[in-house]
């Protein structure tokens, strides 16, 4: 080859290194992978309450952040509530469209591909009819999910393809949503 | 007590290439086998089975292929003869019908205990394979009694199974197969696909098996596998004698295809909805294997490489897979789990297991003098193929040849 490439490392902002030795050092010590995240939610009034989340659990011990976060959730007008935030359901779709971006960035930077600009767009389906008992062989959650990427990055369409569908293959939310999973609970 | 140098447990493909190695050296060794010769070929197998790599691979101890069709696939039933033939010209010293109970360290070497007796020897090599079990979920315990549960180990043919709906989990190649026999027969198949290992049978007027060994891809030492664990974990290719099976193919007899089979729950089975996704990993997967050939075609300018044949096409799927059946009621009569094999080695009294209870070795070897064979990625991809065998037997028996003329020489 006559001319001289430079090649810049990828920066996508995202410290593989670090997270490659963590995945070495928890593969050498389990109980250190076993987390537990928590959101403790309270009630305003009517659909409005309030998620609020700080501490978890991880690496064999209590982890807690500087400052907490706050998630508001409502219901909209049109189902006579104050919409005063977004819908659980609507949290869902950001929870699952900023898990497989999330992803998308970590493993186009682990393949050195550098990312300009991605943006995903999440669209789930629900008969309301299922929800609001009308009819019963109605699930009350999304019939179908759609979720569309564009992005921009120094790859070919191929790698792109393959880095969005690995982001897929590791999300947790993903996972979350396309497998079942069982949800226990109890009235302190 | 009888005492013998070395022993080899199990008289099939690996057990043999090993006792042929230990012949060449002149170590004196005895081959334990609980029932035949090639047993698991001869009563593990469906009927309709032909072997998965061409019959220029398919080399038993001592005999390579010399039929007349090398590219062809023979039958179980072809293999079977061959380990005959192979029997009948090499005196192999075998102990059938004799099955091994336990495994022991000794200050010296092992004690091994079989329902005949027992023994003490040198080296002890493990040659009983990677699919003792089937490896079904614990959840199928929970399936309605009257549905017949079966695995491609027990599997002969379709007349074994009831008539009316089956579900066949996972889409390696004996679901592949088993699903497109099973709907032939007359059986509505549901075929719940997990996580494959997509390849076309043929590429470029070759067989793939040809192309991986030419791009260097089944010659990668275990030892310069950079994730060797995720290497070994890999399910084995959708690799059948037929070229034209997938699950495009599958999906035109009128089988359906639905997402990784997660649960059964009161006669309910569940399946995951990320049926698209994992398709599109193994169609990239594949794609990616077969540009790295075109590469390495365009680098060695071969011509006699015929031009870019087109490319098996993307896997196609209903917009709406079902994420529910429940089983009884639509008229489901049998489960076929095709989700893939283990191996036991529970008879091994030694702390050679992980805490996920798989065996450890570096290469085949586990310990001073105790060795196995067969185990996916032993030493190279080729392993657990026929033609694998004989290169890890050769290796293996220099080692244990060479520990014991240390222990001499000491």
């Amino acid at each position: 080859m006559k001319t001289a490439t430079l090649t810049k490392a990828a920066d996508n902002g995202v410290n593989v290194e670090a997270l490659l030795g963590a995945r070495e050092a928890l593969k050498q010590a389990p109980p250190a992978a076993q987390f537990t995240w928590r959101a403790n939610c309270q009630w305003f009034e009517g659909a409005h309450s309030r998620s609020t989340i700080n501490g978890y659990f991880g690496l064999g011990e209590e982890q807690t952040r500087e400052t907490g976060f706050d998630i508001e959730s409502d219901h909209p007008a049109l189902f006579a509530a104050t919409d005063n935030a977004a819908t659980p359901l609507e949290i869902v779709l950001a929870a699952l469209a900023s898990c497989l971006t999330g992803g998308v960035a970590s493993i186009a930077q682990h393949r050195g591909v550098q990312l300009n600009s991605v943006h995903v767009a999440v669209e789930g389906d629900m008969d309301m009819s299922g929800v609001l008992g009308i009819d019963p062989d109605v699930r009350n959650g999304f019939s179908a999910i759609r979720v569309k990427f564009h992005i921009d990055a120094d790859a070919s369409a191929t790698e792109i393809a393959g880095i969005v569908a690995q982001s897929q293959k590791r999300s947790a939310v993903y996972d979350i949503i396309t497998n079942p999973g069982n949800v226990r609970t109890t009235i302190a | 007590m009888r005492r013998t140098t070395a022993v080899i447990i199990g008289a099939g493909q690996s057990g043999l290439a090993m006792s042929f190695e230990l012949m060449q050296r002149g170590i004196d060794h005895i081959v334990l086998e609980r029932g035949e010769v090639a047993n698991s070929w001869r009563y593990e197998r469906w009927d309709s089975l032909k072997l998965l790599t061409p019959n220029r691979m398919n080399t038993v101890p001592g005999i390579p292929y010399d039929g007349p069709d090398p590219d062809g696939f023979m039958s179980v039933s072809g293999l079977v003869a061959r380990f005959d033939t192979c029997l009948a010209r090499t005196s192999f010293p075998v102990k059938t019908g004799t099955t091994v109970l336990s495994v022991v360290r000794l200050d010296r070497g092992y004690r091994i205990q079989t329902d005949q007796g027992a023994l003490e020897a040198e080296a002890v090599v493990m040659a009983t394979g990677a699919c003792n079990h089937p490896k079904v979920p614990t959840f199928a315990q929970t399936a309605p009694g009257d549905i017949v549960q079966t695995s491609p180990l027990r599997y002969k043919r379709p007349s074994d199974l009831p008539e009316g709906k089956s579900l066949v989990v996972g889409a390696s190649a004996s679901g592949l197969q088993l699903a497109r026999e099973l709907q032939l027969s007359g059986r509505q198949v549901t075929l719940a696909v997990g996580n494959h290992t997509r390849m076309p049978r043929r590429y470029r007027g070759r067989d793939i098996l040809e192309w991986m060994g030419r791009i260097g891809v089944t010659s990668t030492l275990y030892s310069d596998v950079p994730d060797l664990d995720r290497v070994r974990r890999l399910p084995s290719p959708t690799l059948t004698a037929d070229e034209t099976l997938d699950i495009n193919t599958l999906q035109t007899l009128g089988v359906e295809v639905v997402g990784r089979c997660v649960g059964l729950e009161g006669g309910e089975a569940h399946f995951a909805g990320s049926l698209a996704n994992t398709c599109a990993l193994a169609d990239l997967k594949m794609d990616r294997l077969l540009d790295t050939i075109d590469a390495f075609t365009t680098q060695k300018e071969f011509g006699d490489s015929p031009s870019i044949d087109a490319r098996p096409a993307p896997t196609q799927l209903p917009d709406d897979p079902r994420l529910r059946i429940d089983l009884a009621r639509e008229g489901y009569t049998s489960i076929l789990w095709a989700t893939g094999f283990a191996p036991d080695f529970s008879w091994l009294r030694a702390p050679h297991f992980d805490t996920k209870g798989r065996l450890m070795h570096d290469g085949g070897i586990v310990a001073k003098g105790l060795y196995v064979m067969g185990l996916p990625y032993l030493r190279y991809r080729r392993s657990t193929l026929l033609y694998g065998a004989n290169d890890d037997a050769n290796v293996l028996a220099n080692h244990m040849q060479l520990g014991f003329k240390s222990v001499c020489a000491a």
